[in-house]
């Protein structure tokens, strides 16, 4: 659809153009003054980003590994919002795992539930028409989970006597904050890669008498008060409702050419000076 | 550009042990606290060497050996060495016991282990100033609590009540009912006497 309308906006502007041209190349009749020749004014010549650039759906490639090679991983997703190629806000949707058994307590940890992070990405770069980005974020991340905890032998070391321990289904809810840094390179066409470091902060989380969340889907692991997390993202832009021209915004302006009284001089040489849009002036012959 | 690198790897480095920290509880036991106070409530620091014994399941076999003008000595073997030098040996069975608290003294609190699955624990505290002793029963009920599957589990315990003996205590009871890592006082012991100044 953009290109038909962008094929028949350069025709439009091609049968005018040329239109324009016949209209100078008659000859004058008797008694008759020239009419004013038409110009464009640009006044802005910079060009303007529209506002929304379309949408981005991304996958992350960190998490499945990790999730294969460790204890706890992520399939993980998000669509974001590209609004003048500076900032996006983001929705992040996905599902976290987190199987334990430590080696030398014996105790075992079990997760499995999904996760989401909203939040926005700022653009850095100071040419935001290139297709590399350069950009810092923040989400919010929240949980609501179950987890499951057991120990196969809890052993009282006064008294003497050992049981097992087993909690099943502890419902937790869990809130965080991340801060994002990350790159993305064109790849080919609408097909991005990049990666983030998230620096990740616990805001709170649901206590239970038995045990403290030891990992959260999509925070990691609690061991300390703060985190650090990684993805590696594959993104397609969508360019749904996205403007392609960045020409709009540009400020142009017919304008009649203002009418000055011309040395007789000018007449005799019967010649007609055309402003062209860069500003130089180039004589034109009268046929 | 060697400096700049060198710098990067420091902060590096630097970052990584920081980021290295073990979150277990320092003590890998939860312990009851008790805090001494005199008759009236005034907290205090108890003048007195207390030890603290607690009875376990099951019983054990003793050996008293005694003589006349001599003191009582009481052993866990047979020891023929005493009858030989006289002592009359005479066995009995004692409910076992372990020492939690040894020869505290100047102390305005302790800190003794609880039993995780036992309803009922008995502490028999001991005084070197008075012949007597108190004995000091908490019921209570547990549950097991997991900080890090690293630091293994843990038990939380529930007082319930507790009762005690006249020799030396006063009254005793119950503060904060829940024992855990927040080193709360739990049990107020009130000594017989009022703290002078």
């Amino acid at each position: 659809m953009r290109h038909i309308i962008c094929v028949a906006l350069m025709m439009s502007t091609s049968v005018l153009a040329t239109m324009a041209q016949e209209q100078q190349t008659q000859p004058l009749m008797p008694g008759e003054k020239p009419k004013p020749t038409k110009y464009v004014a640009v006044e802005e010549q910079k060009e303007h980003l529209v506002f929304f650039q379309g949408f981005t759906l991304s996958v992350d490639g960190y998490g499945p590994v990790a999730m294969m090679v460790s204890d706890y991983g992520t399939l993980e997703g998000a669509l974001r919002l590209n609004l003048k190629n500076t900032f996006f806000p983001i929705i992040e949707a996905g599902v976290g795992k987190c199987s334990k058994d430590d080696f030398n307590t014996k105790v075992s940890y079990k997760t499995r539930a999904p996760f989401g992070r909203i939040g926005i990405d700022f653009n850095m770069l100071k040419d935001k028409f290139q297709s590399n980005r350069l950009y810092l974020g923040a989400r919010y991340g929240i949980s609501i989970f179950q987890y499951d905890i057991a120990d196969p032998a809890q052993t009282d070391p006064i008294w003497g006597g050992s049981k097992p321990f087993s909690m099943k289904s502890i419902d937790c809810t869990s809130h965080w904050a991340e801060l994002v840094f990350g790159v993305e390179v064109k790849i080919f066409r609408n097909f991005h890669m990049g990666w983030a470091v998230r620096y990740k902060r616990e805001i709170a989380s649901t206590k239970s008498d038995f045990a403290k969340p030891n990992c959260i889907p999509g925070y990691g692991y609690t061991t300390n008060s703060t985190c650090w997390g990684g993805t590696y993202s594959l993104i397609f832009d969508l360019n749904w409702g996205m403007k392609k021209s960045h020409k709009r915004g540009v400020n142009m302006e017919i304008r009649d050419i203002p009418q000055k009284e011309e040395p007789a001089q000018a007449e005799d040489d019967s010649q007609t000076i055309i402003e062209t849009e860069n500003g130089t002036e180039e004589e034109q012959p009268e046929e | 550009m060697k400096k700049i690198i060198g710098y990067i790897i420091g902060a590096a480095v630097l970052l990584l042990v920081g980021c290295y920290s073990n979150n277990c509880p320092l003590e890998n036991t939860v312990t009851c606290n008790y805090g001494f106070y005199d008759a009236e409530g005034t907290a205090i620091t108890y003048q007195d060497t207390i030890t603290v014994t607690t009875l376990m399941p099951g019983y054990k076999t003793v050996y008293t050996y005694r003589k006349l003008g001599n003191l009582t000595v009481t052993k866990d073997y047979s020891d023929t060495a005493l009858i030989n030098q006289g002592y009359t040996e005479s066995v009995s069975q004692q409910r076992k016991d372990t020492i939690l608290l040894n020869n505290l003294y100047g102390a305005s609190s302790m800190k003794v282990p609880m039993s995780y699955f036992h309803e009922m624990d008995t502490l028999v505290v001991a005084y070197r100033s008075i012949t007597r002793k108190d004995t000091i029963k908490i019921q209570h009920s547990s549950y097991a609590n997991v900080e890090l599957p690293e630091c293994g589990t843990y038990r939380f315990h529930t007082l319930q009540n507790i009762w005690s003996t006249d020799a030396a205590i006063d009254h005793i009871e119950i503060s904060d009912s829940k024992v855990n890592y927040d080193g709360e006082i739990n049990v107020k012991i009130f000594f017989n006497g009022v703290a002078t100044e």
